[in-house]
């Protein structure tokens, strides 16, 4: 047994210690029993993960019921990547769940429900066949469906959360089924390496890449399969809303490559453009939607599909750019998508655990009702400042440095010899240009609101800091976001050469070079530069506020820049207001201003009541009047079965019938 | 025996088999149609009997005792009982008499077509009788489907039984008194069954008119 064997069974080996432990430990040390062991877990895939990536080749494989079907543990180095961005996600998340479970998420059921729902995302990029593929990939939904409902007691919405949620992973699960059986089929075995004949050119490849990429892009929360997202991520825990954001999500993003990259390699131009359209609409659409919501977990689980949609982005760009031969930008910009994975994971996860503590110590998911948490809960504070920059996209962090790669990518590789491409790159450097301004409004938002200025509520008032495994959960996280946005060379070598793409150097401090494309990259130079030239600009204004002292000053009527109250401040809502107006078309909210006059005069103004509801536009126009239409379908056929005994009898008469006759002809 | 007798008979119990069923689709009376059940479970005692006289095989001989005594007389004797216990025998079909007929000879017609590539052109008397179990079962389910009351139900049910029986008999040239123990305990407990349930409605809702169920959907 090699490393890579013996890592995969102690993993699996751990997984069911650690059930067993979550079914039997009492209810007081519950949490810590189960936390630890799941933490066992997470530590052992990350080792696991860890060969993978490094190039152990391994394979774990026992029979099933069926002759011939083994299910299959095989991961390459690609599946490595995933394995340790999952695991790692697990990783925190269990750490944080220690200190932040407590009633129905205590329960044997949610901890049970935890740990197989990690098990199986970490054995989905570990499967060698499309039968533990898709078994892993169902154990996946069905943890996660489990924890949706967690608090199903006291939240009702959870019900219809968990509801819509199954429709669409089970509607992936039938997309993935079909493609996989079209690949099968063709083929005549189940096993992945079996499955790489398939020419990607054929109609039997059309189908299978149309088919997959449908059902991964359903599980990666992709517009306008996205509609689950928004629900069902606010419901789950925020233990679990972080594992399901930061690396569930993912393994579309993983099936997806998985079907470009492995399957069938070289696909025709068409199939970038589809992954580029879908990305780019799930970019825009996505942020603009997280823009304007005021929820805290929806704000994140719409920038969850922003962020995947990037990646999509960047592998339709990647497909793109190899079918017309320009190999240099096309694997700078498969660098960038998985570099774009790595840096959400980071982000994210932070982002949801910090969410998470937001919910815990205030009891308010709503940004209009918080405020002033910088003070009361620093460290949380920290994490969610750094990890938003790095949801921004701001210098020092991961999400800089991937999306510079993205730019590079598109930048070197545009050109006038192919008029896709010459079309396609620009709108994707403008997609991607807005989505970065929108992500940059979003998270200004996100933490202006949220911890700076005055609570704007008692529950935010009465805040106080989380405990110390839910602290350093978030603060890992986010300085995994810093060190992947200080040190980007290193970690795009390991990812690089995952894909087969030898052309990245380590440069300087870390930093990251392109040599093929003649780009480099260098933030730890880059900061200690700006530091040396800020720092005569930092003595010069001290020395100066040294010499004027700042003079109070006490107006006794503040001309209105006196904030009395709370309520005088900006909130989340009034913030995102001009994006509103501009984007007014695709948003399209509701809103209410009711005006009272004062009983004397109907010139003055006694009371403004203003009330905006915002509704998802593709699920208003799209799934709402499906969803309509099945219901009517469903009244009409009941006619079919309207209690007759006779009526019964007859379908089955007629039946026999038709098949008598079918057979007589 | 001669093959010529040997046919011939074979032909006589099928054909009362057929004439039977036809005569259950006509008649309205639910005592009628329980005797001509009786006739038409006699025919098939005799049928069985005949292919065991001409196997020579005593099983199958055993065999058409007891299909003679479950289908031409316990049967019978239970569902009578279930007809006498109440005054009102007269059966409202949702079909009229004539379309119904028409209907049976259609479906006859219908058996026949479905058996030809089984037939073929052999002048084997067994083979040729085949789509005349087919017709029973045909004509069975179109009892079970154009009654209303719950004792025709039973009637049909049987008839529709009695059609396998005989695809059975004739196509296996007889069944073994273990397989055919079986399917006479099941059709027994079934009959039994629907027997209580009958009942059951008859005090529950003062009649066995299957229309009358259309409430307890859903």
């Amino acid at each position: 047994m090699n490393p890579l064997e013996g890592a995969l069974t102690a993993e699996l080996l751990i997984a069911a210690l650690a059930c067993i432990v979550a079914a039997l430990s009492p209810a007081s040390m519950r949490r810590y029993l189960a936390g630890v062991a799941t933490l066992a877990m997470a530590a052992s895939g990350i080792v696991a993960g860890g060969f993978a990536l490094s190039g152990h080749t391994g394979t774990l494989s026992a029979p099933t019921a069926l002759p011939a079907v083994d299910l299959t543990l095989a991961p390459d180095r690609l599946g490595g990547v995933f394995i340790v961005i999952a695991s790692a996600v697990t990783l925190l998340a269990a750490l944080y769940a220690i200190g932040y479970v407590h009633g129905s998420a205590d329960s044997r059921s949610a901890w049970l429900a935890f740990i197989i729902f990690t098990l199986g995302l970490q054995m989905v990029p570990a499967a060698g066949d499309v039968i533990t593929f898709l078994l892993a990939w169902e154990l996946m939904a069905l943890g996660s469906g489990v924890l949706v409902l967690t608090d199903h007691r006291t939240r009702p919405q959870a019900r219809s959360a968990a509801l819509w949620y199954a429709v669409m992973t089970q509607l992936s699960f039938l997309l993935l089924l079909a493609g996989f059986a079209v690949l099968a089929t063709a083929t005549g075995s189940t096993t992945f390496d079996a499955l790489v004949t398939v020419s990607p050119t054929s109609t039997t490849g059309a189908l299978a890449f149309i088919l997959l990429t449908l059902g991964f892009a359903t599980k990666a929360g992709l517009v306008p399969l996205h509609i689950w997202l928004p629900r069902a991520h606010p419901e789950a825990p925020s233990h679990a809303s972080a594992v399901m954001s930061a690396a569930m999500v993912k393994m579309g993003v993983y099936g997806t490559l998985l079907v470009v990259l492995r399957f069938m390699p070289g696909g025709p131009a068409w199939w970038g453009i589809v992954l580029l359209v879908l990305g780019g609409i799930s970019a825009v659409y996505g942020i603009l939607q997280a823009s304007v919501t005021s929820d805290v977990k929806r704000l994140l689980a719409y920038s969850t599909t922003e962020n995947i949609g990037l990646i999509f982005l960047a592998i339709g760009a990647s497909v793109l750019l190899a079918a017309y031969g320009i190999t240099a930008a096309s694997q700078a910009a498969l660098l960038a998508a998985l570099l774009l994975a790595i840096s959400h994971a980071a982000f994210k996860c932070s982002l949801f655990l910090g969410a998470g503590a937001i919910v815990h110590a205030t009891g308010e998911r709503n940004l209009d009702r918080l405020g002033g948490l910088g003070v009361r809960m620093p460290w949380t504070a920290a994490a969610f400042g750094v990890a938003a920059l790095g949801a921004a996209a701001l210098p020092v962090t991961s999400g800089f440095v991937a999306e510079w790669t993205l730019f590079q990518s598109f930048i070197h590789g545009a050109t006038r010899d192919a008029i896709p491409l010459a079309v396609a790159l620009p709108v994707a450097v403008a997609v991607v240009a807005l989505t970065a301004g929108l992500a940059l409004v979003t998270f200004v938002k996100l933490y202006g609101i949220g911890f700076l200025a005055r609570p704007r509520s008692t529950g935010a008032d009465d805040a106080h800091e989380v405990s110390h495994p839910m602290r350093w959960a978030a603060l890992i996280g986010a300085a995994a976001v810093i060190a992947l946005g200080v040190f980007p060379g290193p970690i795009a070598q390991v990812l690089a050469s995952a894909v087969g793409i030898g052309d990245v150097a380590t440069i300087g401090f870390g930093g990251l070079s392109l040599p093929s494309l003649g780009v480099l990259l260098d933030p730890m130079a880059l900061a200690i530069t700006a530091l040396v030239c800020a720092l005569p600009v930092v003595v010069v204004s001290a020395l100066s506020a040294r010499r004027h002292p700042r003079r109070a000053t006490e107006l006794p009527w503040g001309c209105g820049g006196v904030r009395v109250s709370p309520r005088m401040q900006y909130t989340a809502t009034s913030y995102a207001e001009p994006l509103m107006r501009v984007f007014d078309d695709t948003l399209r909210p509701e809103q209410d201003v009711v005006v009272t006059h004062a009983t004397e005069s109907r010139y003055l103004v006694a009371q403004v009541r203003y009330r905006q509801k915002l509704s998802d536009v593709i699920e208003v126009r799209g799934y709402r009047p499906l969803l309509a239409f099945a219901d009517r379908l469903g009244v009409v056929s009941r006619r079919l079965q309207n209690g007759s005994l006779h009526r019964y009898l007859t379908y089955s008469f007629v039946a026999l019938i038709v098949v008598l006759v079918v057979v007589s002809l | 025996m001669s093959e010529s007798l040997y046919a011939q008979l074979i032909s006589l119990t099928a054909g009362t088999l057929l004439l039977t069923a036809a005569l259950i689709v006509w008649r309205r009376s639910l005592r009628a149609s329980v005797r001509l059940l009786a006739i038409q479970g006699i025919a098939l005692a005799g049928l069985v009997a005949v292919l065991g006289w001409h196997e020579r095989t005593i099983e199958l001989v055993l065999v058409s005792l007891l299909v003679l005594g479950l289908k031409a007389i316990v049967l019978p004797l239970v569902l009578s009982r279930n007809v006498l216990t109440h005054d009102d025998d007269r059966e409202v079909p949702r079909l009229n008499p004539t379309a119904s007929l028409i209907f049976a000879a259609l479906l006859t017609m219908l058996a026949y077509i479905v058996c030809r590539p089984w037939m073929g052109d052999t002048d084997d008397p067994t083979s040729r009788a085949v789509p005349i179990g087919i017709a029973l079962v045909l004509i069975g389910f179109l009892l079970l489907i154009t009654r209303r009351r719950a004792a025709s139900q039973l009637i049909g049910f049987l008839v529709l039984d009695n059609g396998i029986a005989t695809v059975a008999f004739l196509t296996a040239t007889g069944v073994p008194l273990i397989v055919e123990l079986g399917a006479s305990l099941d059709v027994l407990l079934v009959v039994l069954i629907l027997q209580v349930l009958t009942g059951r409605m008859q005090v529950k809702f003062g009649g066995t008119d299957l229309d009358d169920l259309t409430e307890l959907k859903d």
